[in-house]
C-alpha cells in the first residue's frame, strides 16, 4: 500500500519532469512575446521523430545523446523559421485571437504534414540500457526513465543558470518584465524574440525526445503535450518559469495518483479539473502575482 | 450595392437554395449540401460567440456533442420524438453554455481558451467511458430518423435538406436580428473594449451569459440535426478537431460577419470532398494540410476572409464606376 503510493509518486515525478520541460518553453515564449502557441506540442512531436530516425540510424548511447542534441538544434531552427515567417508579421498588429488562431493553423498543418511524411504507425524509442530496472528500497523504476528524469533536471538547471547569468538570458528576462524599458536600455527586441522563440521551441523538442522515451510517438501526439503544457503554464501563472517547473511536477504526480486511486479512464481530465478550479478561485495561478 | 439590388440578390439566393436539390439529382452532392447546412449552423453559432462577442471559445464541440447525444439518447432510451429532441438537445446545450459562461466572466484570451477546451475534453472522456449509456468509443447507432408527417419522409437526403435549410434559416435569422440590434452593438462594444463598454453602462456579465447561452443552443441544435441525419454518432463529435473545423470555416469565410461562416462551411465541405478525389489519385492525405495552410494564410494576409475580400473588391469596383 505504502510502496504503491511511493511508486506512483516517483512515476509522477518522472512524467512531471517532462511536463515541466515542455511547459517552461511555452511559458517563456508567452512571458516574453505574449504568444500562446497551440502548436507547441507539435514542436515536441518533431523532436520525438528526430530521435526516432536518429536512433534507427545510430542505435544505443551515441544515438540517444545525439538525438537530444539534434532535437534541440533541429527544433530550435524550426522555431526560428516559424517565428520569422508566421508570428513576426503579426506581432505589431495582432490581437490575442489572431495569434492563437494562427497557431491553431500551424497545429493542423504540422500534425498533418507529419502524417504525410512519417506515416500513421506509432513508434517507440529503443532503450539504451536494454530494459534494466533500478531498485531503490520501496520503489523501482527503469534506468531509462531515471535517465529521462535526470536529463530533464539537467536541462532545467542549465536553463535557469543561463537565464540568470548569461547576458542574453538576463536580456530575455528584462524583456519579459518590461518591453519598453528593455528597449530603452538598448536591447534589440527582434533578436530577443528570435532567441526566445528558438529557445522555447528547442525546449519543446528536447521534451519531445524525453516524452518519446515514456510514451508512444505518432503524428497527432502533439495535442497532448500542448494541452498538458498549457495546464501547467496556467497553474504556474503564465510567463512564470519557476511556477511552470513546480506545476509540471504537481500535474505529473496528480495524474499518476489520480489514475491509481480515482480512475484510470479519467486520468487526462484531472489536469483540466484542477485548472478550472484554480481559475475560478485564484485566476493568476498557484505562483502568480496579481496583474498590474 | 444599392438596397434594391441587394434585396434581389437575397431573393435569388433564397430561390436557389430552395431549388438546389431539384437541380442536382446526384444523391452524393445532396448529402454534401445537407452536411454543409449543418456546419453552417454550427460554425455560425461559434462565430456569434467568438467573432461578434470576442469570447474565445475553443470548446464549442462540447455543445455539438451535447446536442447530438442528448437528442439521440432521449429518442433511444425514453422514446422522445426526435422533433422535440432537436430542441431539447439545443436547450441542454444552452444550459451547459450558461454554466460554461460563468467562469468566462472572469477569463479571457488563452485562459478562456484552455478552460473551454478542458470543458469539452472532460465531456469527451465521459462519452468515451460511460459505456452503459453511450456505448463508449463504439458510439450510438440506430438513432431514429425524424418522423415524417403529411406524407413526407425525412430519411432521404432530398427531404432532410429542407429540414437543415429551415434550421439554418432560423439560426441565421436569429443571428441577424441579434447582431443588427442594440444587443449586437453592445456585443461589439464588449469585443472591442470591455472596460469601455462597462463604463457606458453595458452590463457585460449579463451579455456574456446571454450570448454563451444562445450560441450553445444553436451549437447543440446543429449536433442534434447531425445525429438524426447520420443516425450514428461517436465521442469524436466532442473532440478539439470538431471545434477547429468550425473555426477554420469561419475564419476562411470571414470572422465576425453573418455570411462568413456560411461561405466557409459550404466551401470547405465541398473542397474537402473535391480533394478526396485528388487524394485517391495521389494516395496522400492533403485535405487537412490545405486547411491548416489556408487558415494561416487567411490570418496573415486577408483577415476579413473571403467575405472581407469580396467587400473590398466590390467597394473598389463601386468607386471605379463613380469615378468613371
Amino acid at each position: 500500500m505504502e510502496s504503491l503510493f511511493l511508486q506512483q509518486v516517483v512515476n509522477g515525478l518522472i512524467v512531471g519532469s517532462v511536463y515541466s520541460l515542455i511547459a517552461v518553453g511555452l511559458t517563456m515564449i508567452f512571458g516574453v512575446m505574449r504568444i500562446s502557441n497551440f502548436a507547441h506540442g507539435d514542436f515536441s512531436m518533431v523532436g520525438a521523430y528526430i530521435a526516432v530516425f536518429l536512433l534507427a540510424w545510430v542505435p544505443g548511447w551515441m544515438g540517444w545523446v545525439g538525438s537530444l542534441l539534434a532535437a534541440a538544434a533541429g527544433v530550435g531552427l524550426l522555431g526560428i523559421l516559424v517565428e520569422r515567417g508566421v508570428f513576426r508579421p503579426l506581432l505589431t498588429r495582432w490581437t490575442d485571437l489572431d495569434q492563437i488562431m494562427v497557431s491553431i493553423g500551424l497545429f493542423i498543418l504540422m500534425e498533418n504534414l507529419a502524417q504525410l511524411f512519417f506515416g500513421a504507425t506509432p513508434r517507440t524509442l529503443s532503450d539504451p540500457f536494454g530494459g534494466v530496472t533500478v531498485n531503490m528500497g520501496l520503489v523501482s523504476t527503469s534506468a531509462m526513465r531515471l535517465l529521462c528524469f535526470a536529463m530533464a533536471m539537467v536541462i532545467i538547471i542549465v536553463l535557469e543558470v543561463y537565464l540568470n547569468r548569461a547576458r542574453m538570458g538576463v536580456a530575455i528576462q528584462a524583456t519579459a518584465q518590461n518591453r519598453t524599458a528593455a528597449q530603452l536600455m538598448g536591447i534589440n527586441i527582434n533578436l530577443i524574440y528570435a532567441v526566445t522563440f528558438a529557445l522555447g521551441s528547442a525546449l519543446a523538442g528536447l521534451g519531445g525526445v524525453l516524452y518519446g522515451t515514456l510514451f508512444a510517438i505518432y503524428p497527432t501526439m502533439g495535442a497532448i503535450p500542448t494541452l498538458k503544457a498549457f495546464v501547467v503554464t496556467i497553474l504556474g501563472g503564465m510567463g512564470n518559469i519557476r511556477g511552470a517547473i513546480f506545476s509540471g511536477f504537481i500535474l505529473g504526480v496528480a495524474e499518476t495518483l489520480g489514475g491509481t486511486y480515482i480512475s484510470m479512464e479519467y486520468k487526462h481530465a484531472i489536469g483540466f479539473v484542477i485548472i478550472i478550479l484554480v481559475l475560478l478561485i485564484i485566476p493568476n495561478g498557484l505562483f502568480g502575482r496579481s496583474e498590474k | 450595392m444599392t438596397g434594391g439590388s441587394k434585396k434581389l440578390l437575397w431573393a435569388f439566393g433564397a430561390a436557389l437554395a430552395l431549388a438546389l436539390p431539384w437541380l442536382i439529382s446526384d444523391r452524393y452532392i445532396q448529402h454534401l449540401l445537407v452536411t454543409s447546412l449543418i456546419f453552417v449552423i454550427f460554425a455560425s453559432s461559434w462565430n456569434l460567440l467568438t467573432g461578434y462577442a470576442g469570447q474565445f471559445n475553443l470548446g464549442h464541440a462540447a455543445f455539438f456533442g451535447i446536442g447530438a447525444y442528448a437528442s439521440a439518447l432521449l429518442a433511444l432510451k425514453l422514446g422522445v420524438p426526435p422533433w422535440i429532441g432537436l430542441f431539447l438537445g439545443g436547450l441542454l446545450a444552452a444550459a451547459a453554455g450558461f454554466l460554461l459562461g460563468i467562469p468566462s466572466l472572469r477569463l479571457s484570451g488563452p485562459y478562456l481558451a484552455i478552460t473551454t477546451i478542458g470543458f469539452a475534453e472532460i465531456l469527451r472522456l465521459v462519452a468515451m467511458n460511460w459505456v452503459q449509456l453511450t456505448r463508449g468509443s463504439l458510439g450510438l447507432y440506430g438513432i431514429p430518423p425524424l418522423p415524417g408527417f403529411w406524407g413526407l419522409e425525412f430519411t432521404s437526403e432530398l427531404t432532410f435538406y429542407y429540414v437543415a435549410l429551415a434550421g439554418a434559416a432560423l439560426a441565421l435569422f436569429c443571428f441577424r436580428r441579434l447582431t443588427r440590434s442594440e444587443f449586437g452593438l453592445s456585443l461589439q462594444a464588449l469585443r472591442e473594449d470591455e472596460p469601455g463598454a462597462e463604463s457606458i453602462g453595458v452590463d457585460t456579465n449579463r451579455f456574456k451569459l446571454t450570448v454563451f447561452t444562445i450560441s450553445a443552443f444553436f451549437g447543440g441544435f446543429s449536433g442534434a440535426l447531425l445525429a438524426h441525419y447520420q443516425r450514428l454518432i461517436s465521442p469524436d463529435l466532442l473532440s478539439l478537431h470538431e471545434t477547429f473545423q468550425a473555426l477554420t470555416m469561419t475564419i476562411i469565410g470571414g470572422l465576425g460577419t453573418l455570411t462568413g461562416p456560411v461561405v466557409g462551411a459550404v466551401l470547405l465541405t465541398f473542397l474537402s470532398e473535391g480533394l478526396r478525389f485528388v487524394e485517391d489519385a495521389v494516395k496522400i492525405d492533403v485535405r487537412l494540410i490545405i486547411y491548416g495552410a489556408l487558415l494561416i494564410v487567411t490570418i496573415l494576409f486577408m483577415r476579413g476572409g473571403i467575405v472581407g475580400l469580396w467587400e473590398r473588391l466590390s467597394a473598389g469596383r463601386g468607386r471605379d464606376q463613380e469615378e468613371g
